[in-house]
């Protein structure tokens, strides 16, 4: 382990760009549990005999710096630049497309800050160094069941600091071989480094993500529910609109969509909907998008051209897979019944429509679904969204989970309005809570609409952090 | 297993044969029994008429552009507009909301890839130019052909596809067999109800009499336990070939062995044997017929539907057969056309029946109507 690290490691040029309170590296070097009398400060670290063994070209592979005897924790570059500073300079985030070194290692080191308060860097170090002086102890092994969760806990840990400092090292590295290069004209190398840091930068979105989706029950399905605001017409075809953008993103993330219940409007819309979106981490994003979309637009049902302003609401609800943790619902609590039935029934009658829908009678909590092709699928399907609904209801009740993310279309309030897309006067699409904004209403409309999911997942870890720490 | 028809002498139409239960049996007990000794299987008939594969199971082997889809969808769209609620008032036929609902199943059981399906209503879409190749199982003329005879002539949505989705299965259906009722499942799931507390019933063996697709007779084989088989029968020819393509399609042919005969003539070989015994005849009474659903009363095979004066007739029959068809402890269910018959069945089964049933119930269709007549063999 230690080994590993010191690949990484790089020693600390005094810098004033250094803001955050150092990881306590060195007690995680120490750690390892075959060098239990192992000093825990940090400048007697290198003279250990631990690291005396390793071969002495190893500590040159951090390429031109010497051990200092002054070590610090944060890898920079040859010029001193590091992951904070590079932030900290706010070098303009251009597209993908742009060569623009800078672009890209903006965008890299955002990704890194990101992922370290996801993992609450801080208390995650102070942790490890708690388990490191553990492990010091030589008697730990005396009680292996102990030892073991230690280690377990130790070992987890240090792989995911691993993994965010060998990802940070990297950035350094390719910016100090593009600066080489650049000072050395060497095209190929500049462009070389150039790609790598593209590479990077898409790569540390997707790590951004998957530290973003780190809630508890974020890797679950989810149903998505819509429902229109007051005001006709207008805003049940605004209610098919937002459903219809969550479709489409699902489709475009690769997720499966499946119809289960849908009032359409006499005119045009939806009254209110139900989707279920199958698929990892379906409720992670989708739980940003709870609250109220307002929309702004000349309407198309106004013979007067007049503007109109009207206002969809959002659930989500996610699809617990552990079946321990699900509300236990009796059978003989349930009213099952089918749903816009007429005459006789039986041979008489032919019809496609099967709809069900299953009454929870201690709560009150109805389901129905009608877009399965058989009768035995709705009332599946039915049980399905009741038990999740119930689920929610139980997870509000124990608060287990984000207050906001839990509101079922009956909580949220009409004033919750989390975000406004205007179409006329003017074209944009703004988050009220992240005041993430777009242009092009068209787009977002059409799915696109991970950008302000993203932004609303970041400000929530920063929120986190505020209130972890 | 081989398949196994047994045919009737008689010749349709008919009702009602007399039961002649004193007449042994001819037949050897085939190896599909149960607990079967080892006799030779019964021969194997050839299938005919030849089933008509439904549309989702087609090979594709035709296409169209998407932006025809599209005119084919805003097309199909307008008829269901111009219906209204026109055929729900006038016979509680399908409204338009139905209708939509069942242009989007045609076209999913009609493409190769329904992914696309999505954004065949929705106007602009940045990343379709409209001349992408769609393949279709079937040639585009003939989609509109299908949905003018659905609303035209009011030929069934099921008939269209020539599938019925029902519990989690799909069965092929056409002209000429019932379209299995939503109903009906719940057969199924009062036998897997009885089914799960007894090993009796999970492994002794099973009728469905005036099976039609196939759809009880199959429910019940994919309950069943290993030792499990159910007899499907029916009277009709187009019925006995659809169930036997369905049971085969759900490889359930050591399970479930279709015959042709009309109610107990076909299953004289097992009469007492029977752990459980269910049916949903044609209970319709002969009066309403003309006044049917067109749907139903023009599409539908009236062998299937008509139950005699008071639409009891194979009803009775039947409840008067199962008290010598089922053995000891047996379970029956039969569907009925609600609130009379079955209270006027149960009665029969109660106080009229020298005491051979036992716990005779009354149940419920999920919309409220006393459906079904349940009970056991004493
Ligand atoms: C109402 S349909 C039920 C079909 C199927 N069991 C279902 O639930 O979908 C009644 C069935 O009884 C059959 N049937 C009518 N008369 C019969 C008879 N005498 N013997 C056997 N089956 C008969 C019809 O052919 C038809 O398939």
């Amino acid at each position: 382990m230690g080994l590993f690290l010191l690949k990484h490691w790089r020693t600390k040029m005094p810098s004033n760009l250094h803001r955050n309170p150092r990881i306590p590296f060195m007690s995680l070097l120490s750690s390892s549990s075959t060098a239990p009398s192992m000093p825990q400060t940090e400048s007697a670290v290198f003279h250990t005999p631990l690291f005396a063994k390793r071969p002495p070209f190893f500590l040159q592979f951090t390429r031109g710096f010497a051990a200092s005897s002054q070590p610090d924790l944060d890898p920079q570059t040859s010029d001193g630049l590091t992951v904070d500073g590079i932030v900290a300079r706010s070098w303009p985030i251009l597209d993908e497309g742009e060569s623009d070194w800078r672009s890209h290692a903006a965008s890299v080191a955002l990704s890194i800050q990101l992922m370290k308060r996801r993992l609450q860097w801080k208390k995650m170090a102070l942790r490890v160094e708690q388990l490191s002086a553990e492990l010091n102890k030589p008697d730990l092994w005396e009680d292996p069941v102990y030892a073991g969760k230690i280690s377990r806990e130790h070992g987890m840990y240090m792989g995911k600091m691993k993994e965010v400092n060998g990802f940070e090292q990297d950035l350094l590295e390719h910016i100090d071989m593009l600066k080489l290069a650049r000072e050395e004209n060497d095209t190929e190398l500049e462009s070389e480094s150039m790609k790598a840091l593209l590479r990077m930068r898409r790569i540390a979105k997707e790590k951004e993500l998957e530290a973003l989706l780190a809630g508890e029950h974020d890797s679950c399905s989810c149903f998505i529910e819509v429902q229109g605001g007051a005001g006709g017409t207008e805003s049940m075809d605004w209610a098919a609109m937002v459903m219809n953008m969550y479709k489409l993103w699902a489709q475009r993330r690769g997720f499966e969509v499946t119809t289960v219940d849908e009032m359409p409007g006499e005119i045009a819309g939806i009254k209110r909907a139900t989707i279920k979106v199958d698929g990892e981490y379906a409720y992670g994003y989708a739980k940003s998008e709870v609250g109220v979309h307002r929309l702004v637009r000349i309407s198309p049902f106004d013979s007067a051209k007049r503007r109109h302003t009207s206002f969809a609401a959002v659930a989500v609800i996610p699809i617990l897979g552990d079946s321990s943790s699900r509300f236990q619902i009796n059978e003989s609590d349930l009213r099952i019944e089918r749903f816009r039935s007429g005459g006789a029934g039986g041979q008489s009658v032919n019809t496609t429509d099967s709809a069900v829908r299953i009454v929870h009678i201690p709560t009150g909590v109805t389901a129905t679904c009608q877009n399965e092709r058989s009768q035995h699928q709705n009332k599946a399907m039915a049980m399905a969204v009741l038990q999740s609904r119930l689920d929610q209801l139980e997870m509000a009740r124990q608060a287990q989970m984000n207050a906001q993310h839990t509101q079922s279309l009956t909580d949220i309030s009409w004033g919750n309005q989390i975000r406004s897309y205007v179409l006329h006067p003017y074209a944009m699409v703004k988050d009220l809570r992240t005041r993430y904004e777009v242009s092009d209403p068209d787009s977002v409309l059409e799915g696109d609409i991970d950008g302000f999911i993203l932004s609303y997942l970041s400000s929530t870890v920063d929120k986190d952090e505020e209130t972890n720490i | 297993m081989t398949l196994c028809f047994t045919r009737t002498i008689h010749s349709l139409p008919f009702k009602h044969p007399r039961l002649s239960l004193s007449n042994p049996s001819k037949r050897p007990i085939s190896s599909f029994l149960p607990h079967s000794s080892s006799q030779s299987p019964p021969l194997l008939h050839p299938i005919s008429p030849k089933p008509h594969l439904p549309l989702f199971l087609r090979p594709p082997t035709s296409s169209a552009t998407f932006s025809d889809l599209q005119k084919f969808h805003s097309w199909a769209k307008g008829l269901a507009f111009s219906v209204g609620s026109k055929f729900l008032d006038s016979d509680n036929g399908p409204d338009t909301d139905l209708l939509c609902r069942e242009i989007k199943w045609l076209l999913e059981d009609a493409v190769e890839h329904t992914s696309i399906l999505p954004h065949l209503g929705s106007s602009q879409n940045p990343n379709l130019t409209g001349s992408e190749l769609i393949r279709l199982k079937l040639d585009l003329d003939d989609l509109y052909s299908l949905w003018n005879q659905r609303i035209e002539e009011r030929r069934p949505f099921q008939y269209i596809v020539g599938c019925e989705h029902w519990r989690d299965f799909v069965l092929c259906v056409e002209e000429g067999v019932l379209i299995p009722r939503p109903e009906t499942e719940l057969i199924v799931d009062m036998v897997e109800e009885v089914v799960s507390k007894e090993k009796g019933l999970r492994n002794g063996l099973w009728a469905d009499l005036g099976t039609g697709s196939g759809a009880i007779g199959i429910g019940i084989g994919r309950i069943l336990e290993e030792g499990g088989r159910v007899i499907a029968t029916d009277v009709s020819e187009v019925a006995v070939s659809v169930a036997t393509f369905n049971v085969q399609r759900y490889g359930l042919q050591d399970k479930v062995q279709v015959r042709q005969g009309s109610w107990f003539e076909p299953i004289e070989d097992v009469m007492g044997k029977l752990a459980g015994l269910v049916s949903n005849p044609p209970y319709i009474p002969r009066d309403q017929i003309p006044r049917l659903q067109a749907e139903v009363g023009k599409h539908e095979p009236r062998l299937a539907l008509d139950g005699g004066d008071h639409g009891m007739d194979d009803l009775l029959h039947l409840c008067e057969g199962s008290s010598i068809a089922l053995g000891s402890g047996g379970f029956f269910a039969f569907e009925t056309n609600g609130d009379e018959q079955s209270e006027l069945l149960a009665d029969i089964m109660t106080s009229k029946s020298e005491n051979r049933f036992r716990d005779v119930k009354i149940k419920t269709d999920m919309a409220g109507i006393h459906r079904f007549v349940t009970g056991f063999r004493r």
